[in-house]
């Protein structure tokens, strides 16, 4: 395993939740595709704190995961809210205004 | 650790305290009490404004954050911003959202912090958390439902909160794991979280992509084209006060953290180039779209867009007399944006039209706010002898001496194109004859803080030297401090 093969998985990762994040329709389906991308993060930096031999990459790493989980948290409960209005999760039933 | 380290953040910190006292209060008041914590809020932003006046707030906490005349300037900025917001969308809040306004008023301190922190912070990771700090809260704010009556009404307003937070929430959260994975990037390259490293590190592949895709993110908070397509709709679904908050506060915040990276982060050579292309495409494209618009929140959105497009032009030129002109600008957008919300926010959430007839025949119904209204129009389009003219003026003149003579020609035609959509909005309140004739009421609190917003644009118009002095120092703070 070297740090090459970490930062290709980490940029797979995220290339792979940028597609499902520009092609679903699903809310929850956006939010799964955020949390790979967030995970392409992680691994990035836990792979150069491994490689670089210091702990500053897991310190940030602990600081990233607390910020995405946060963040999708308040994602849920927008998702609740959607459904609330529309009886429906997918994203493209709120786009009234444009009308 | 001594508590005097901590002074730099001393207001910061009043602020943060102050928000959770709230929020402990909030739970032991009674329901008809609510309406006591604006005025807490205020209280508490007024005495955080005067804390910031007895500590000087100067010098560094270890390598993670730093005070200088910059920070000064942008968080005293900040809580006014704030307090104009709070006070103007008092009795609103306390109508429609009786029962939440603990929370309201929670979030919007919290935001306050984060946002406070931003201009100091000299560590990756005291910026990522702070910038979270301002942007979760927004998230909630704007998902924040009228209470109504009626199921019907009850279940549209619903509507139009979720799709409002939805598209804040989705560009927010995709911009946010964008920017991680760019400082992800960055960290990995520098091997150390501290903004002088990533200046000193050397310019692979890996530390350019990460420097675009952090500026990505940062242009999501701003809302820059091509990251700007939250902008029109959530601005029309949030509640006014919110959008009055949300379009002055983050984005001078954010802003101001786009000037420390770009001054203290990044070589620029690396950015230079992305800058000026976010600029013209802002300026063009947030002009253009707000000229067919028929609602004035929607408009006032793309006009953000526009102003936007304007600061960046001067960021990208860089240098001490350029940042100071953008820090003047910042200012006189804060106070004249949020001016304009305010008079919207008066006139639409009575008659609950926000659509350009709704504003009609304003001039005879109240022709004090026709008369604010038509000042923060014209401060906004850059017309003399308000402060949005000496702030155009300024900057244009601050990129032309920097020899971007091309970038000047092009930002003052889409300032002309401006002006054609802005004085739209001002024939509709003078020209046009009002739908309904009877005079129109203004809740006392916002009529104080509309009028000292047009003491401010006028009379900053009248004497803008100043300010200019104090934007200069903390330009000049910026540059030469660590």
């Amino acid at each position: 395993m070297t740090l090459g093969l970490c930062l290709i998985l980490s940029a797979a990762l995220f290339c792979i939740g940028l597609y499902g994040l520009l092609t679903h329709r699903h809310a929850i389906g956006l939010l799964l595709s955020l949390e790979l991308m967030a995970n392409a993060t992680n691994i990035n930096l836990i792979a150069f704190s491994r490689f670089r031999g210091d702990s500053m990459g897991q310190v940030f790493a602990l600081f990233s995961i607390a910020l995405t989980v946060t963040e999708v948290v308040v994602g849920l409960a927008i998702v609740i809210l959607l459904h609330r209005a529309y009886r429906d999760a997918r994203v493209g039933r709120a786009s009234e205004f444009r009308h | 650790m001594s508590l005097e380290m901590l002074q730099p953040i001393a207001v910061e910190l009043s602020i943060c305290g102050g928000a959770i006292v709230l929020l402990l209060v909030d739970m032991y008041l009674p329901d008809g009490a609510r309406k006591h914590l604006a005025s807490l809020t205020a209280l508490l932003l007024v005495v955080a404004l005067y804390l910031s006046t007895r500590f000087d707030g100067q010098g560094a906490i270890g390598t993670v954050y730093f005070g200088s005349a910059f920070t000064q300037l942008c968080k005293r900025l900040l809580i006014v911003a704030t307090l104009g917001a709070v006070l103007g969308g008092r009795d609103f809040i306390a109508k429609v959202a009786p029962r939440r306004q603990g929370e309201y008023y929670f979030l919007i301190l919290m935001c306050l912090t984060g946002m406070m922190l931003l201009p100091g912070a000299r560590d990756l990771i005291l910026l990522i958390v702070s910038f979270e700090l301002m942007g979760i809260p927004l998230y909630v704010l704007t998902a924040f439902v009228r209470d109504e009556a009626s199921p019907e009404r009850r279940l549209a307003a619903t509507k139009q909160a979720a799709e409002a937070s939805l598209k804040l929430y989705l560009v927010g959260a995709a911009s946010t794991t964008v920017t991680l994975f760019g400082l992800s990037l960055l960290v990995g390259g520098a091997g150390s979280t501290r903004l002088d490293a990533l200046l000193a590190a050397p310019a692979t592949p890996l530390h350019i992509a990460g420097l675009l895709l952090v500026l990505g993110g940062m242009g999501f908070k701003i809302g820059a084209v091509p990251f700007h397509m939250w902008v029109p709709d959530t601005y029309q679904g949030a509640l006014t006060p919110v959008v009055a908050f949300l379009s002055v506060a983050p984005k001078a915040a954010g802003m101001a953290t786009l000037m420390v990276l770009s001054v203290k982060a990044v070589p620029s050579s690396i950015w230079q180039p992305a800058l000026t292309v976010l600029a013209v495409v802002s300026m063009t494209v947030g002009n253009l779209m707000a000229l067919p618009q028929r609602n004035v929140k929607r408009l006032l959105g793309y006009s953000g867009v526009a102003q936007i497009g304007y600061m960046l032009l001067a960021l990208c030129v860089g240098g001490s007399y350029a940042l100071a002109m953008l820090l003047f600008y910042l200012c006189g957008y804060v106070v004249t944006n949020l001016g304009t919300f305010l008079v919207v926010h008066a006139v639409a959430d009575r008659e609950g039209d926000d659509s350009l007839d709704g504003l009609s025949g304003l001039a005879r119904r109240s022709p004090w706010l026709g008369l604010s209204l038509l000042m923060f129009l014209l401060s906004l389009a850059g017309i003399p002898f308000v402060i949005g003219f000496w702030s155009k003026l300024y900057l244009f003149m601050a990129v032309y001496q920097a020899g971007q003579g091309w970038l000047v020609v092009v930002g003052a035609v889409l300032a002309v194109v401006g002006l054609f959509y802005y004085l739209q909005v001002a024939r509709a309140a003078y020209m046009v004859a009002p739908a309904k004739p009877q005079p129109l009421q203004v809740e006392p609190w916002l009529a104080v803080m509309i009028v000292v917003c047009l003491l401010l644009v006028t009379g900053l118009g009248a004497y803008p030297g100043p300010l200019l002095e104090v934007c200069q120092q903390a330009a000049d703070a910026l540059l030469l401090g660590r």
